[in-house]
C-alpha cells in the first residue's frame, strides 16, 4: 500500500520561483540564480546557474529537485563565479548547510539572496525520476524532516503546505536498530557497508561541508589514509569523514542519495547528530554559531570519557 | 552455432563449471547491490535488475596487487604476481552493453605494451551475453549505434525465448567450444519466437558527426556550460563499461608491501596534479572536457572505436545529473 | 628476475652507486641494475623517460638524464617535491630502488648529424637535455657548432656545476650561462638576465641548426619567438613536455594532451607539433 503525498503546490512553488528568479536578474539584485531545471529524462531535475532573466523559465522545483545547492556557493567550487549577490533555491534542509557555512565564515548572509521552498519531501536515490512521491519512494531524510518550511530567506512562496504525513522515521529506526547489536555484530555490518566502497569519492564531493582546499585523504605527504578501495582504507575514510561532520552535519544527506554503492552514509551522520544532541544538547543547522561544540572546550562539557 | 537451452540447463550448465573449478561470473546481489561478481551457486545469480557496475572488473578489477616488495636493509626483493590469480573464467547473463565495451578495451590494454593483468584474463574468459528485454529513459545504446540484441563481445549470445529457455548464438570458437563440452545441455533450435527486446527510447547519433566537431572545438563555452555544476567524483568512470583509467600506488610498511593498481578517474582534480601545484586540468569543465574528447575522439583518433556503449549508468548515478546522451545529442545537432 | 618477465609493471632493480647534490633540493642518483646482465642490455635513446620506484612510497616519472653513451649505469635527476621524491632522496649509496623502462620517444639524433646544435635550458630543466648534451660531446665529429644556453633563478639554482665547468673550458662548446637579474652572487662570471633574452644576444645562425629547448612553460612561452625572429622554423626546434604519469605505457590515461599520449608519442616534441596541440600541459 503506497501512500501518496501530496505535492501539488511544487506547480505553483515553480511558477513563483520563476517570477522571482526573473525580477532579481532583471533587477541586477543577483548576478546569478541557482536552482533546478528540468532534463532529458523524464521528470528529472539537476542543478542550473542562470544569469539572464530570460532563463528564469528553465527553472522549475519538482520530487526530483534533490540537490542540496548550497554545494555550489562554497569555494570548493572554484568554477562558480562569486561576483555579487547570488541567488539561491533552498529546501529546508539545504538552509541548514548554508546556516553551518555562515557560521564557519564560509560564506555571508547578505551575500546571499535565499529563495525558500516549502517542501513536503523528494525522492529517494532509488526513485526513477518520474515516480510519484509517495511514503515509500520519498528519500529517508524527509521522513523525520523538521524544516518542511525554510525560516528567515529572503522570498517564500506563498503556498499552503499541506499537513506532513506521519511516516515511519527511517535514520531512527534504523539506529535503535543498530544500537541494539553488540559491538561485534554492529562491526560486521559496518564492514560490510565499507566493503563496498569504490572511492569514487561522490559522497565528498557534493557535501556542503567538504571545502577543505585540499582533503586529508588526498594528501601523501604522509599517506593518513591508503587510497585504494580495500577494506582499511575504506574504513579509515568513512570514519574520518564521519568525525569531520560531527557537530556540522545537519542531515541533507546528499552523500548517502549519491553513493553508487548504496553505503547508508547519513546514518554515520545522524549517530553522530544524535550524541552531540545528548552530549551538547546541540542540533546544527539551526542557527548561526561560530563556535560548534567539538570546536570549544566548557567546563560543563562531559568528561566521562576520561577513565 | 545455433543451439537451444532450457532455463533449468543453464542453471546445470553453470552448477557444472562450478563443481568442475571454473569461476563463474555472474550478476548476483551483494549487500542488496546488483554486482558482477563470482557465483557459487548458478541460484545467485539474478538478470532482472541492471548491476550497478560494468563487467569490465571480470577483466579490470576495481583494485588490484601487481607486485610485492620486501625491503632488508639495503637489498629488496620484488615478488611478481601469482599466474594461478587468472582463472579459467565463464562470464554469464552479461548485458549487450556491458559485452560491447570489452573488446574496445582489448585496444588500450594490447597496444604495444601488454597488459597481461587484462589480456591473460581476457584469455581464460568465455563471456555469455543475454540479450536485454529491459531499458529505461537513462538507456541509449541504440543512440550509440549498438542494440539491445548487440552481439559484439559475445562469445555466445543468448536471446530469451516466450515460453522459457534462451536461443544460443556461438561467435567464436571459445563460445563453441563451451556448447561443444556440454552438448547434452543443448538441444536444436526452437521455433520459439524471441521475448520482446528492450527499446531504449533514444535515436541513433550520429558519431561521425560529433567527432567532427570535438576534432575543432576544443575550447567551446558547451564545457562551461555542461560542467560547471560538475562536482568532480569519479561516481561516472567507476560505473563506465568503457573507461579504464587508474592508479598505480604502494601500500604497505616500511619493511613490506603491495604496489597496486587501482581505478582512478579524469574527473578528480588530483589525476593530473603535478607534484610542483601545477595542473593542466585544474578546472571541472576541462576534466569533463576530457571525458567526452577521450570517450568520442581521443579513442576514436587512436585505436578508430568509440569508448561509450550507452549502458547509461553514468547517467543514472551522476550526483547532479549530467547526461551525457543529451551531450553527445546535442553536439551531433551542431 | 625482471627480464623476460610478461608484467610490464614490474621494476628492474637498480642500486645508487652515486649521489650528487646539484642544489639544495635537486639530487641526481646514478643508478646501477642489480642484474649484471641488464647493465650491458638496458639500451635506451637520448630523451626517454623511466618510472623510478621508491619502493613503499611508490613511482615517480623522469627522463633518463645520463646519455647512451656511458656504459654501465644510468643517472636520474630530481627535486624533492613530492611523496615519492622525497623517499627517494632518503635513499643512500648502495641502498636499492627500482626502474621501469626506457620509455617514450626520443630525439631524432642521427637526423641531427652535420648541423649546429643549440641547447636551451632554464631551472631544473637541463637533465632532459644533458642526456643529448653529452650524446653529441661524445659524439663531437658528427656535429657542427654545439652552442648550451642555461640560466637559473640563482646562481644556487643551476645543476650540472661541475659539469658546466668543463662545458665552458672545452673549446668546442659555447656556453652562455645566465641568472635571473638579482640571482648572481659577487663571484658571478656568467650571464645576468632570463634565457629568452639571453639567447637573442647570443643570437645563434638558424642556419643548418636545430635548437632544442627545455624549461618551464613561461620559459618556453617567450622562447619559441625568440627562435622565430632568429630564423629557426618549428621544425628546427624541439622540446619535451613533462605531463604527470602513472603507468608510463599508454594505459592508465593522464598524461594526454589532446590525443597525444605523452608517454607514448612523447616526451620529445617538435615545436610545430607542440604548437598543433591543446593548451594541457
Amino acid at each position: 500500500m503506497t501512500q501518496p503525498i501530496d505535492t501539488s503546490i511544487y506547480i505553483a512553488i515553480t511558477e513563483a520561483i520563476r517570477d522571482e528568479a526573473k525580477r532579481l536578474l532583471l533587477e541586477g539584485q543577483v548576478s546569478a540564480v541557482i536552482g533546478y531545471a528540468g532534463a532529458r529524462r523524464k521528470g528529472s531535475a539537476q542543478p542550473v546557474i542562470i544569469s539572464q532573466a530570460e532563463d528564469a523559465a528553465k527553472l522549475i522545483f519538482s520530487p526530483a529537485s534533490v540537490n542540496n545547492l548550497a554545494l555550489y556557493l562554497t569555494k570548493a567550487k572554484k568554477e562558480i563565479p562569486k561576483n555579487g549577490k547570488i541567488g539561491i533555491v533552498v529546501k529546508g534542509c539545504d538552509l541548514k548547510a548554508i546556516v553551518g557555512l555562515m557560521g564557519e565564515s564560509q560564506l555571508k548572509r547578505e551575500e546571499l539572496y535565499l529563495i525558500g521552498v516549502p517542501c513536503a519531501g523528494v525522492l529517494a536515490s532509488t526513485a526513477q525520476p518520474s515516480t510519484g512521491l509517495t511514503a515509500e519512494t520519498i528519500a529517508p531524510k524527509c521522513t523525520e524532516c523538521n524544516a518542511h518550511l525554510p525560516a528567515g530567506c529572503d522570498y517564500v512562496p506563498n503556498v499552503q503546505l499541506p499537513a506532513p504525513l506521519q511516516l515511519e522515521e527511517k535514520y531512527i529506526a534504523e539506529i535503535t536498530r543498530l544500537e541494539a547489536l553488540t559491538p561485534v555484530e554492529r562491526w560486521a555490518y559496518w564492514k560490510e557497508q565499507f566493503a563496498k566502497c569504490i572511492k569514487c569519492y561522490a559522497c565528498r564531493q557534493v557535501c556542503p561541508f567538504c571545502f577543505c582546499e585540499q582533503c586529508l585523504c588526498d594528501r601523501n605527504k604522509p599517506q593518513m589514509v591508503e587510497s585504494t578501495p580495500r577494506p582499511a582504507g575504506n574504513t579509515a575514510w568513512h570514519i574520518v569523514r564521519a568525525m569531520h561532520l560531527a557537530g556540522r552535519c545537519a542531515g541533507c544527506a546528499e552523500c548517502e542519495r549519491v553513493c553508487p554503492m548504496d553505503i547508508p552514509l547519513n546514518l554515520l551522520n545522524r549517530k553522530m547528530a544524535k550524541e552531540l544532541k545528548e552530549l551538547y544538547a546541540y542540533e546544527a543547522g539551526f542557527e548561526v554559531n561560530d563556535k560548534g561544540p567539538l570546536s570549544t572546550f566548557d567546563e560543563k562539557d562531559d568528561q566521562s570519557f576520561i577513565k | 552455432m545455433q543451439k537451444y537451452i532450457s532455463k533449468q540447463n543453464l542453471n546445470t550448465l553453470l552448477d557444472t563449471m562450478i563443481a568442475e573449478g571454473t569461476r563463474v561470473v555472474a550478476p548476483c546481489l551483494n549487500a542488496g547491490i546488483p554486482l558482477y561478481e563470482p557465483i557459487k551457486s548458478a541460484s545467485e545469480m539474478v538478470t532482472e535488475l541492471l548491476p550497478r557496475r560494468s563487467s569490465k572488473e571480470a577483466f579490470f578489477p576495481v583494485c588490484e596487487d601487481i607486485m610485492s616488495y620486501a625491503k632488508e636493509g639495503q637489498h629488496v626483493s620484488l615478488k611478481d604476481i601469482d599466474p594461478s590469480r587468472f582463472q579459467e573464467t565463464v562470464l554469464v547473463g552479461v548485458r549487450p552493453c556491458d559485452a560491447a565495451a570489452i573488446p574496445v578495451l582489448d585496444a588500450v590494454f594490447s597496444w604495444d605494451y601488454k597488459d597481461e593483468f587484462f589480456l591473460e584474463r581476457r584469455k581464460k574468459t568465455t563471456i555469455i551475453g543475454l540479450a536485454c528485454t529491459d531499458a529505461d529513459d537513462a538507456c541509449f545504446c541504440s543512440a550509440v549505434g549498438l542494440s539491445p540484441g548487440e552481439t559484439k563481445g559475445s562469445d555466445l549470445f543468448l536471446t530469451p525465448l516466450e515460453g522459457g529457455g534462451y536461443a544460443c548464438e556461438t561467435f567464436s570458437d571459445k563460445g563453441e567450444a563451451l556448447i561443444t563440452s556440454h552438448k547434452e545441455l543443448f538441444s536444436e533450435q526452437t521455433k520459439a519466437k524471441a521475448l520482446p527486446l528492450a527499446e531504449p527510447q533514444t535515436e541513433k547519433i550520429d558519431l561521425k558527426k560529433v567527432k567532427a566537431w570535438l576534432d575543432g572545438h576544443f575550447e567551446d563555452p558547451l564545457w562551461d556550460c555542461i560542467a560547471v555544476r560538475c562536482v568532480g567524483c569519479g561516481a561516472c568512470a567507476f560505473v563506465c563499461p568503457a573507461c579504464h583509467c587508474f592508479d598505480i600506488v604502494d601500500e604497505g610498511t616500511e619493511k613490506a608491501g603491495k604496489r597496486r593498481k587501482s581505478w582512478d578517474a579524469c574527473g578528480f582534480w588530483k589525476f593530473t596534479h603535478h607534484a610542483s601545484g601545477h595542473n593542466p586540468r585544474n578546472l571541472q569543465p576541462k576534466r569533463y572536457r576530457n571525458r567526452i574528447m577521450h570517450k568520442f575522439k581521443y579513442y576514436d583518433d587512436k585505436f578508430g572505436q568509440t569508448l561509450c556503449s550507452g549502458c547509461g549508468r553514468c547517467v543514472r548515478i551522476c550526483p547532479v545529473g549530467i547526461d551525457i546522451a543529451a551531450i553527445v545529442e546535442e553536439i551531433s545537432k551542431k | 628476475m625482471c627480464n623476460n618477465n610478461k608484467n610490464i609493471y614490474l621494476p628492474y632493480l637498480a642500486t645508487v652507486a652515486d649521489v650528487i647534490d646539484e642544489t639544495p633540493d635537486v639530487r641526481t642518483l646514478r643508478l646501477v641494475f642489480q642484474d649484471e646482465q641488464l647493465i650491458e642490455s638496458f639500451a635506451y635513446r637520448a630523451g626517454q623517460f623511466a618510472e623510478y620506484s621508491a619502493f613503499g612510497a611508490g613511482e615517480s616519472t623522469f627522463c633518463i638524464a645520463s646519455s647512451p653513451t656511458r656504459k654501465g649505469y644510468i643517472e636520474c635527476c630530481f627535486r624533492s617535491v613530492g611523496r615519492v621524491t622525497e623517499e627517494l632522496r632518503r635513499l643512500e649509496i648502495g641502498d636499492t630502488m627500482g626502474v621501469r623502462g626506457p620509455y617514450g620517444n626520443s630525439y631524432p639524433i642521427e637526423e641531427f648529424y652535420g648541423k649546429n646544435i643549440v641547447f636551451v635550458a632554464g631551472g631544473i630543466a637541463l637533465p632532459p637535455l644533458r642526456t643529448l648534451i653529452w650524446n653529441c660531446l661524445d659524439l663531437r665529429d658528427k656535429f657542427g657548432e654545439i652552442t648550451i644556453v642555461y640560466g637559473a633563478r640563482t646562481e644556487a639554482d643551476l645543476v650540472y656545476k661541475r659539469e658546466l665547468n668543463e662545458w665552458q673550458e672545452r673549446k668546442d662548446v659555447r656556453l652562455v650561462k645566465t641568472v635571473d637579474p638579482g640571482g648572481n652572487g659577487p663571484e658571478w662570471d656568467g650571464r645576468v638576465g632570463f634565457v629568452p633574452t639571453i639567447l637573442g644576444e647570443t643570437a645563434p645562425a638558424a642556419v643548418n641548426t636545430i635548437a632544442l629547448v627545455c624549461g618551464p612553460p613561461i620559459m618556453i612561452k617567450f622562447t619559441l619567438p625568440v627562435l622565430e625572429k632568429l630564423g629557426f622554423s618549428d621544425e628546427q626546434v624541439y622540446t619535451t613536455l613533462e605531463n604527470r604519469m602513472k603507468c608510463g605505457l599508454g594505459k592508465c590515461g593522464r598524461c594526454n594532451v589532446g590525443n597525444v599520449y605523452v608517454c607514448k608519442d612523447g616526451p620529445v616534441f617538435t615545436a610545430k607539433q607542440v604548437k598543433a596541440m591543446p593548451m594541457e600541459f
